[in-house]
């Protein structure tokens, strides 16, 4: 008998923006991020209050994934901010908070939807423009000569990450060792395309941070038993190397549905050993040095190989399938039937190394594009911060040889691309005008509301209460003391902008963020020889930035567009 | 799926003041002297008797996040170096409060946490200069002197903090006797070199004169040396002692020395000294540990000959047996593997006896049902039987028939095995003279694989004649009184092959509840002299190095106060922001509650140890000192001075005047420093979370009461 049950209405609801739970839930959200955001940033402690493991992060991907929101509208930010860091990694707290100051702003001036909408295109395509401009002054060209705009890069990227607890030394180690890391995978020969090989991050839990390493070629743990079966390996011009990645374990593989009735004195477990020996004998008379299995080796197929002296590596896991096949030349082999030759590869060299207290064997290939960073930090959740920032850096690199540009960061770019917009509208209004049809009111209105959002990201940089300057000549982010009086030398209390590319000494003259002024040019062109001469400047990803503001403006406008939430409550 | 957040950080910090009450229970478990701890179950009506750290936190209710992170700690701590944890614990404690206290005095968060950091880097650099360096401790080591031997001498257990300071002694005090005499030897490459002036023809100086530029035959010729002198001294301590005393090792970093006084200069060559050391007060694991490596220097010696590999303390090969109800005193150590078995082998044994067996390793357990790792048995194969013929045997006895056949074909008579075994099967192996021990330590079966030449299996059918190991002894184990160890029902054997590489500490306790607390002691004892030996270095224990940092912070601290302008931006990653040109302001006072944390270390050190009747007295004693070593203008080298002083004080009762004489207290070096790191980065880590996220959560889920600073999302 079934039971039928009457489906329940729709729940619909109109201006979900103006109610007072979804203004205080994304009050909340916002708090969170902006809390977080920068090297000051504060942490969070992630965890399921029924002793599960405790995440302490401040960086957006760890947030966004273990953060599980109900309401539509703050699932609709969390999704669009998800999908960019999965895209860039790089900057999804700065698309967050700017998604939310937008929101904030927009709803406080109550203008028509529609207008807000277009307007906010607009200023969006005036700034995509400025910072794709040869004019713009806080984008800087990559010279590919040096590591410095690199190193830079990727120190900001480690610095802004203070849950990696790590000391001034450390972050130069790991930076240093995260562009090496980068730069052993750029093939040396390279025709047309440029294919980049991987960086492994191998974990080594435990240990002193400084302790972490980056080697050419791949690192297999193995057990110290494991270790100990292995001969001594003999010398060889090269080692021809078979991958499985079907397991060798001597199980039935799949015996489908239903049952199989076999009769009595047949043992199909022999029977499948059987077969692995007839592999092991192939593999034998292929002159195999090597044989690693993603999966599990049968123990008398792994003895039956070393006694053949083949030095046989399993259960090296799914992630190390695809390098290991890239290092190698092979092609992971499937089936326990026969194998064809040209599914073999090999290495150049082969040797066991001991780090802290686990055994690897090395694979030294003969083209290397792959490597492994040993990667070391003093407890669990620290190294997992560490990991995830290692890898951040490391797509960040990707994306700057895309577009070998970077942009100023400590909040620079921010306010320099606010001051910017503001003096472009206040000096030529007429374009956006004449096409939209909205009055000069609201477009000031907006613009103001846009560049504040702005201004209020770079000024989430600040947790301590500090206040914050920005200078009248090129628009750059300064931070001051608390309660600093209006009038005071300023050259002296204050001593490098955001990024740490002018110095107070440079007669300039400076207001508060948040006074009103008047909107000035911030200088464009950026001189050359400023960049070439500083130095430890705090850098972004520029590919990462320009999507976070797209990605951040437009959520914005989705948001701001809702006019139902209908949900289904069945 | 709701969410829940909560602001921990708001006027006060709640996760600091979690991290202090955790660490207040396990204030007594710091230093030398530990008071043990009822655990009670009252649910369950169980008790445990712990003296532990790591014990104690495994007995409590860790499930807050803070609480969590903190296990997490020590338990890396405890995993990487197996010692170390008390100091995390309590530091943990004490600089929470510190951190909270700058929180109180409006210091910025990330000032704390900069300054606070690279306070402790500055201290670790700093100490170094304690560091006393051990140098090939196994070229003259003295077998007619035994840890045991020493016994009788006792050992202070926190000789720096002993007594009062005295300023007029103190100044009074004359090294010139011990510094004059003290010649330092450099080669290029920065390896000490010991200049034997005593006991070295002079051809063989001018040999090594010529080899100096080359590490490699300087290694060996130094090698060569210590042997012919071994040969000369060696039953002579007091010969040994003085010629050792004419070496000093000074390679760069060790003993800095300051302009003003002439520190003592600290080597450690003697391994009964060292192990006396850093015993802590503990002899009775010590003089085990003491025991343990004697016996596995002699076994690399004789197995070596005359091969030069240094000899290395290996802590995997040593196993220890645990004999509950069996009084201490019989503790002991014996070369090769000692286990319980069943008093039903008893005359299994008496066969095997006196004569060399042949073994094999099973890896797995040894079962008919056992199958490897990764082995999935498809569930779905029925066997379908021959119509009529009656199935004679079960599958299980055909199996046993079938271990027995392998047995009896390579003539195998024992059996180790790392996981269980069939009851069944050794029943009938016991029958046919075979002895199966299940349960094997993997350590144990990695140096019978060695010392036998046996092969680890997984499985029997893969037994073949290049996979049994040969001439192993099986034999009653009797050092303990038959009338003690019949009283427990329990049969002991020894199983050993020629030169195996494994030494079995047997750890006896009257008490079945201390067991577990002797075990620990022991493998705490082995691991600090690991480390020493491994490291080839060793701090001067008994609070010294603490005490230095102490000082050393107060003296940055005074410094910082004086020359405010001069700005350490070095010290903040984020040298544009405002906190870079305030971090002077605040510097000096983040540092001064960072230097309250040792000086609470230090307190509850001398309290624990009994050397001050309450904490408030410690404090003066250490307040008294630190003006001495502010005074002195080098606390490193007062620290130097006075250690010896301290020691000479209370030891030259007539014995000998030489200070060497005088056992010192030690403590190894990186684990220490890295108990302080971790119990720094954990408050940092803490300092600057401001909310705690309970994800996965309904409203109701969290208690009523506790839902008042909740934010659901």
């Amino acid at each position: 008998m079934s039971r039928l049950e009457a489906k329940k209405p729709s729940f619909c609801k109109s201006e979900p923006l103006t109610s007072e739970r979804v203004r205080a839930t994304l009050c909340v959200l916002k708090g969170i991020l902006t809390s977080s955001y920068g090297p000051s940033g504060r942490l969070k402690q992630l965890h399921n209050g029924l002793g599960g493991c405790v995440c302490t992060t401040s960086q957006s991907s760890a947030l966004l994934t273990n953060l599980s929101v109900t309401h539509p509208i703050l699932k609709i930010l969390t999704t669009s901010m998800q999908n960019h860091v999965s895209c860039f990694s790089d900057c999804g707290l700065f698309t967050a908070i700017l998604c939310c100051n937008l929101i904030e702003n927009v709803q406080r001036i109550g203008l028509m939807p529609t207008t807000v909408i277009k307007l906010n295109k607009h200023l969006l395509s005036l700034c995509t423009s400025y910072l794709q401009s040869e004019f713009c002054a806080c984008r800087i060209l990559v010279d590919f000569s040096s590591t410095q705009t690199l190193l830079c890069l990727v120190r900001s990227i480690v610095t802004s990450k203070p849950a990696c607890m790590l000391t001034r030394q450390e972050i130069d180690h790991i930076s240093a060792l995260i562009l090496r890391a980068f730069l052993l995978t750029i093939p040396e020969n390279t025709k047309d395309c440029l294919i980049l090989g991987k960086s492994i991050i191998v974990p080594l839990k435990g240990q002193r941070v400084t302790d972490s390493t980056v080697l050419p070629g791949i690192l297999l743990e193995i057990s110290e038993v494991q270790l100990m079966k292995i001969l001594p390996i003999k010398k060889s011009d090269t080692f021809k190397v078979a991958l499985f990645c079907a397991s060798l374990s001597g199980d039935l593989s799949d015996t489908g549905e239903g049952t199989v009735v076999v009769s009595s004195g047949v043992s199909l477990e022999n029977a499948v050993l059987d077969q692995l020996l007839n592999l092991g004998r192939q593999l034998v008379s292929d002159h195999i040095d090597l044989v690693i299995c993603q999966k599990v080796v049968h123990p008398s197929l792994k003895q039956f190989l070393s006694m053949h002296r083949m030095i046989a590596i399993d259960r090296v896991g799914a992630a190390l399938m695809e390098p290991l096949s890239k290092v190698t030349g092979t092609q992971p082999i499937g089936s326990l039937g026969s194998i064809s030759p040209s599914s073999y590869g090999s290495v150049k060299d082969l040797c066991t190394e001991k780090f802290g207290f686990k055994h690897f064997l090395h694979l030294i290939p003969n083209e290397a594009t792959i490597c492994s960073l040993l990667l070391c930090n003093r407890n669990d959740t620290a190294w997992d911060e560490l990991k995830l920032t290692c890898q951040t850096a490391l797509h960040v690199l990707q994306l700057t040889i895309k577009e070998p540009s970077v942009l100023l960061g400590g909040g620079c770019t921010e306010t320099h691309l606010a001051a910017y917009i503001r003096h472009k509208i206040c000096n030529e209004p007429e374009s956006i005008l004449q096409d939209d049809g909205c009055t000069q009111t609201e477009l000031q209105l907006l613009t103001e509301a846009f560049c504040s959002a702005l201004e209020s990201v770079a000024g989430s940089l600040e947790h301590d209460g500090g206040e914050i300057l920005t200078d009248m000549k090129y628009g750059h982010f300064w931070s001051a003391q608390p309660e600093s009086p209006s009038v005071v030398d300023w050259p002296d209390l204050l001593s490098r902008c955001g990024c740490g590319l002018y110095t107070s000494q440079e007669e300039l003259r400076w207001s508060f963020l948040k006074s009103t002024r008047h909107p000035f040019a911030p200088q464009t062109c950026l001189p050359h020889e400023a960049v070439g001469s500083a130095n430890n400047l705090t850098l972004d990803c520029f590919t990462a930035k320009l999507s976070g503001l797209q990605v951040a403006v437009e959520t914005a406008n989705l948001i701001l567009d809702l006019s139902y939430i209908i949900e289904d409550k069945n | 799926m709701v969410m829940a957040c909560r602001v921990i950080n708001k006027r006060r910090h709640v996760g600091l003041q979690q991290l202090s009450s955790f660490s207040g229970t396990g204030r007594t478990f710091l230093g030398p002297v530990k008071s043990s701890k009822f655990i009670v179950d009252e649910e369950r009506h169980e008790s445990i008797l712990i003296s532990s750290v790591v014990r104690l936190l495994e007995s409590l209710d860790l499930t807050s996040a803070v609480g969590q992170l903190l296990n997490e700690a020590v338990q890396t701590q405890n995993n990487t170096y197996k010692t170390g944890t008390s100091t995390l614990l309590f530091l943990v404690g004490a600089w929470s409060s510190a951190a909270e206290e700058c929180l109180h005095l409006g210091v910025p968060i990330s000032l704390i946490v900069s300054v606070m950091s690279e306070g402790l880097n500055s201290c670790i650099e700093e100490v170094v200069s304690l560091q006393v360096p051990i140098h090939n401790i196994f070229d003259h080591i003295d077998s007619t002197k035994t840890f045991s031997g020493l016994e009788t001498c006792g050992v202070s257990l926190c000789p720096f903090l002993q007594i009062p300071s005295d300023t007029g002694l103190q100044k009074a005090h004359d090294l010139k006797d011990v510094a004059s005499p003290s010649l330092t030897v450099y080669n290029l490459s920065g390896i000490p070199v010991r200049s034997p002036k005593l006991f070295r023809p002079q051809a063989e100086d001018e040999a090594n004169k010529n080899t100096l530029q080359n590490p490699q035959t300087l290694k060996k010729s130094l090698l060569a040396d210590s042997r012919c002198r071994k040969s000369i001294l060696i039953h002579s301590r007091h010969f040994n002692r003085t010629d050792s005393n004419r070496w000093i090792n000074k390679p760069e970093g060790f003993l800095e020395q300051h302009g003003a006084a002439t520190p003592h200069t600290y080597r450690c060559n003697d391994l009964v000294e060292l192990e006396m050391g850093l015993s802590h007060g503990d002899h009775n694991s010590m003089k085990l540990v003491d025991a343990a490596v004697r016996l596995q220097f002699q076994n690399a010696s004789t197995q070596q000959g005359n091969c030069t590999i240094p000899f290395m303390f290996d802590i995997s090969r040593i196993f220890t047996c645990c004999l509950p109800g069996v009084p201490e005193t019989f503790s002991c150590v014996c070369p090769g593997y000692i286990t319980v078995v069943s008093i039903s082998n008893t005359t299994l044994i008496k066969e095997l006896q006196n004569q060399p067996v042949q073994i094999i390793l099973i890896e797995g357990d040894l079962t008919e049902n056992y199958r490897h790792l990764g082995f999935n048995k498809a569930a779905n194969i029925n066997t379908l039987l021959e119509s009529m013929k009656v199935q004679q045997d079960s599958s299980e006895e055909q199996w046993t028939d079938y271990v027995l056949q392998v047995l009896i074909k390579f003539n195998v008579n024992l059996v180790l095995v790392q996981g269980n075994v069939s009851e069944d099967l050794i029943e009938k192996c016991m029958h046919s003279k075979r002895l199966v021990i299940g349960s094997v330590n993997s350590s144990v079966m990695q140096a019978f694989a060695e010392a036998s030449g046996a092969v680890q299996v997984a499985y029997i059918t893969q037994v073949n004649e290049n996979c049994v190991g040969s001439g192993v002894c099986v034999t009653f184990w009797r050092s303990i009184p038959s009338d003690v160890i019949d009283r427990i029902n329990i049969l002991t054997i020894l199983i050993k092959t020629e030169g195996i590489n494994l030494v079995t500490v047997v750890l006896t306790s009257p008490l079945p509840a201390q067991m577990q607390a002797r075990e620990d002691r022991f493998w705490t004892c082995a691991y600090r002299l690991y480390y020493a030996l491994r490291e080839q270095k060793v701090f001067l224990g008994g609070g010294a190095v603490e005490f230095l940092c102490l000082s050393h912070l107060q003296i940055l601290a005074e410094q910082s106060l004086s020359k405010r302008n001069h700005v350490c931006s070095g010290w903040l990653h984020n040298t544009s922001s405002w906190l870079a040109s305030s971090l002077a302001l605040y510097r000096s006072t983040v540092l001064k509650c960072l230097a309250n944390g040792w000086h609470k270390y230090l307190s509850a050190l001398m309290y624990n140890t009994a050397n001050c009747s309450s904490e408030l007295g410690a404090s003066t004693v250490i307040q008294q000192h630190l003006q001495s070593a502010t005074d002195s203008g080098s606390p490193s080298s007062y620290i130097l001075n006075e250690y010896s002083k301290l020691n000479s004080g209370i030891f030259n009762s007539g014995i000998s005047n030489k200070l060497e004489q005088i056992p010192s207290v030690y403590d190894i070096v990186t684990p220490k420093t890295e108990a302080w790191r971790r119990a720094l980065d954990l408050v940092l880590l803490v300092l600057q979370t401001d909310s705690e996220i309970i994800t996965g959560l309904g409203h109701t889920q969290i208690n009523s009461q506790e839902t008042e600073g909740f934010l659901f999302l």
